[in-house]
């Protein structure tokens, strides 16, 4: 019997267990050390209409707890997508399902792209990224906006008809507003947390550690963040929420799903610990068998105070 | 790559700052060369990244890895404290290593500071079928104290230190000046700190001579998942973790940080 399974937006998942976006590549890189098939999907990088270089300079810095980065966005562009990558996943034998996170920096490129991945046969949700800068409103991301948020999801809604998950940054005064505008605009789930806008200084040379001075935060360290901002949302939206941000342990992972998760997100933690999928995995199975649980799921939302 | 829980078996001090490790791996050390490395687990959760540390030698028949390592900050200064015995976890091997598939050539290999780590095994792996010559360069005499643990044997030696306490007062180039003048060189190869293997690289393209340097990155994934250690080359974005360390100088490219797109994502 499998207690992990999922049903996740009409598909089935073998356990409730994805990658996070941009820590896991383009789902190949980490085989040598356990079969991604182990995985409940996969969430490849963020992509683009056109191929990305991203930002120059230091990318990465370590915190406590936590790291800093400033990759901006660097990814081979759909076409690339679409014609080598997505055939290499399929010819090495990945058959979770695959979830591809889209960026645009105006409307417009979203709706663009999403047009693009609608017609990838091979992939099976998409993952709206709405903390990039909108670049025509003056730089602000997305998603910090809830009439910008609900119009960007609406526009791509309108495009496709895959499953369309929103990804919820948490630089916003209100994430549980921002979720419902895009509930309301036809997103079928929600995922948070993005990183946290953050920066570090090298006090030896006066200036900011990373090359584009401010960057994105994600570990250990932002896991409290992340796991009431799921707690919050999942209360006030009636489409499921796939939780991130922090997740280290199988502990962290029930944590998030008793918050009101469906399905977690594995990240900044796999840099640490690259089995660490393989590791909750089994921590979820015997936390079914001790616990007497038929299906994980029966778990999810169970610290909502009633 | 692998990822292997190995014993500590020899972890100590070299000279100052510097230390040697160690440790008994039956996986990894049968797949590795000269200039990969491996991302070493340090034990205190707070700092959440490996460490990128090279490959300073391995022992094939005895399954034995050595690091050659510098205390930097908290991850390294960790280090010093495991004692033989003890158990670390290891990712590796990572990345491309040197080009040692050469066969009667003249090669030249320059390691400064730190970059002498790799040279060990470049240089072991080197000289069983090429002329080899080796300048070695540092701050200062501690810094070229690890040349006592290199099997030289049957290599034309250059030493140089920044303030003369060991070897020549002076640096690597104008050895290697020296060196290009006296002989006809087929391949030079490098690691140290990058200003002073650009100028490595500019002496190699001058002279016409094939050259590869190793580069380092702030790493997070070390398999290219992350794509933390990007930099710009003349054949593309390359990733220092995989396409990388060792490249071939003619395709590095300096890149303007000012340039920068100032997008915050990810
Ligand atoms: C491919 C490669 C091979 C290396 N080989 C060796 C070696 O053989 N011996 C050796 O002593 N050092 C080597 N280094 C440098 C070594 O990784 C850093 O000195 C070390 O990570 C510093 O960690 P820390 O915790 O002591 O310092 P901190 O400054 O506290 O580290 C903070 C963060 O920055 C990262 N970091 C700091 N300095 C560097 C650096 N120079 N390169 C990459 N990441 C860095 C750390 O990994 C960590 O994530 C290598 C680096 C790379 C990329
Ligand atoms: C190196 C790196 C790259 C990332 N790239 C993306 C991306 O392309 N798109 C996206 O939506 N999120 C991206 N993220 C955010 C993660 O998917 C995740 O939301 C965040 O890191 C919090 O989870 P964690 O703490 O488990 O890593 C990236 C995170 C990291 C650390
Ligand atoms: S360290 Fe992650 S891509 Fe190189």
């Amino acid at each position: 019997m499998n207690r992990l399974k999922t049903n996740f937006l009409g598909m089935e998942f073998k356990n409730p267990m994805v990658t996070s976006s941009g820590c896991f590549g383009f789902g190949m890189e980490y085989k040598d050390y356990f079969d991604p098939n182990v995985l409940g999907g996969i969430v490849v990088k963020g992509i683009t209409m056109e191929a990305r270089d991203g930002n120059y300079g230091t990318r990465i810095a370590e915190t406590p707890g936590g790291m800093l980065n400033c990759v901006g966005l660097e990814n081979p562009g759909v076409d690339y997508f679409e014609n080598v990558i997505v055939k290499n996943i399929k010819a090495a034998g990945i058959e979770c399902p695959i979830i591809v996170n889209i960026n645009g920096k105006v409307i417009d490129e979203y709706v663009e792209i999403a047009k693009r991945v609608e017609k990838i046969a091979e992939v099976d949700m998409i993952e709206l990224n709405i903390s990039c800068p909108n670049v025509k409103d003056g730089g602000m991301a997305f998603g910090a906006n809830p009439d910008v948020a609900g119009a960007v999801t609406k526009a791509v809604r309108a495009v496709t008809t895959k499953p369309l998950i929103v990804k919820l940054s948490p630089n916003v005064t209100d994430i549980v507003h921002i979720a419902k505008v895009v509930e309301a605009n036809g997103a079928d789930a929600v995922s948070l947390i993005n990183t946290l806008l953050g920066m570090a200084i090298d006090i030896k040379s006066k200036k900011p550690v990373l090359g584009n001075t401010f960057g994105g935060f994600s570990g250990p360290a932002v896991k409290p963040v992340a796991l009431r901002m799921v707690y919050q949302v999942s209360q006030n939206v009636k489409i499921p929420v796939v939780g991130m941000g922090g997740i280290s342990s199988t502990e962290d992972a029930i944590e998030f799903m008793m918050a009101g998760a469906t399905m977690v997100s594995l990240g900044t933690g796999l840099f640490s610990n690259p089995i660490l999928p393989v590791e909750i995995k089994d921590g979820l199975e015997r936390f079914c068998e001790e616990n007497g649980l038929e299906n994980i799921q029966e778990i999810v939302g169970a610290a909502h105070q009633k | 790559m692998f990822l292997e829980d190995c014993k500590i078996l020899e972890n100590y001090q070299v000279s100052e700052n510097y230390y040697l490790m160690k440790i008994e791996s039956n996986k990894a050390s049968q797949h590795s060369k000269a200039g990969q490395f491996f991302m070493l687990k340090v034990k205190n959760e707070i700092r959440i990244l490996r460490r990128p540390i090279s490959l300073h030698f391995v022992d094939k028949d005895k399954n034995i890895l050595e690091f050659y390592y510098e205390v930097k900050g908290g991850g390294t200064k960790e280090f010093t404290d495991l004692e033989a015995g003890e158990i670390m976890n290891i990712q590796g091997p990572l990345g491309k290593g040197f080009k040692t598939d050469v066969l009667d050539k003249k090669c030249v290999v320059i390691g400064g500071g730190m970059g002498i780590a790799p040279t060990k095994l470049l240089i072991n792996d080197l000289k069983k079928n090429n002329e080899v010559i080796f300048i070695a360069g540092g701050r200062d005499k501690n810094a070229i104290e690890i040349l006592k643990n290199l099997d030289l044997e049957g290599v034309k030696t250059y030493i140089t230190t920044d303030d003369g306490s060991a070897g020549e007062k002076g640096n690597v180039i104008s050895a290697l000046c020296k060196v290009l003048e006296e002989n006809k060189i087929d391949m030079i190869q490098t690691c140290g700190p990058h200003k002073m293997m650009e100028a490595v690289a500019k002496k190699a393209q001058e002279a016409e001579v094939f050259c590869e340097i190793s580069l380092e990155e702030k790493m997070a994934c070390g398999v290219k998942a992350c794509v933390g250690c990007s930099i710009k080359t003349l054949d593309g974005m390359k990733k220092v973790c995989h396409d990388g360390p060792v490249f071939d100088s003619k395709i590095i490219v300096d890149v303007n940080p000012k340039e920068n797109l100032g997008c915050n994502c990810n």
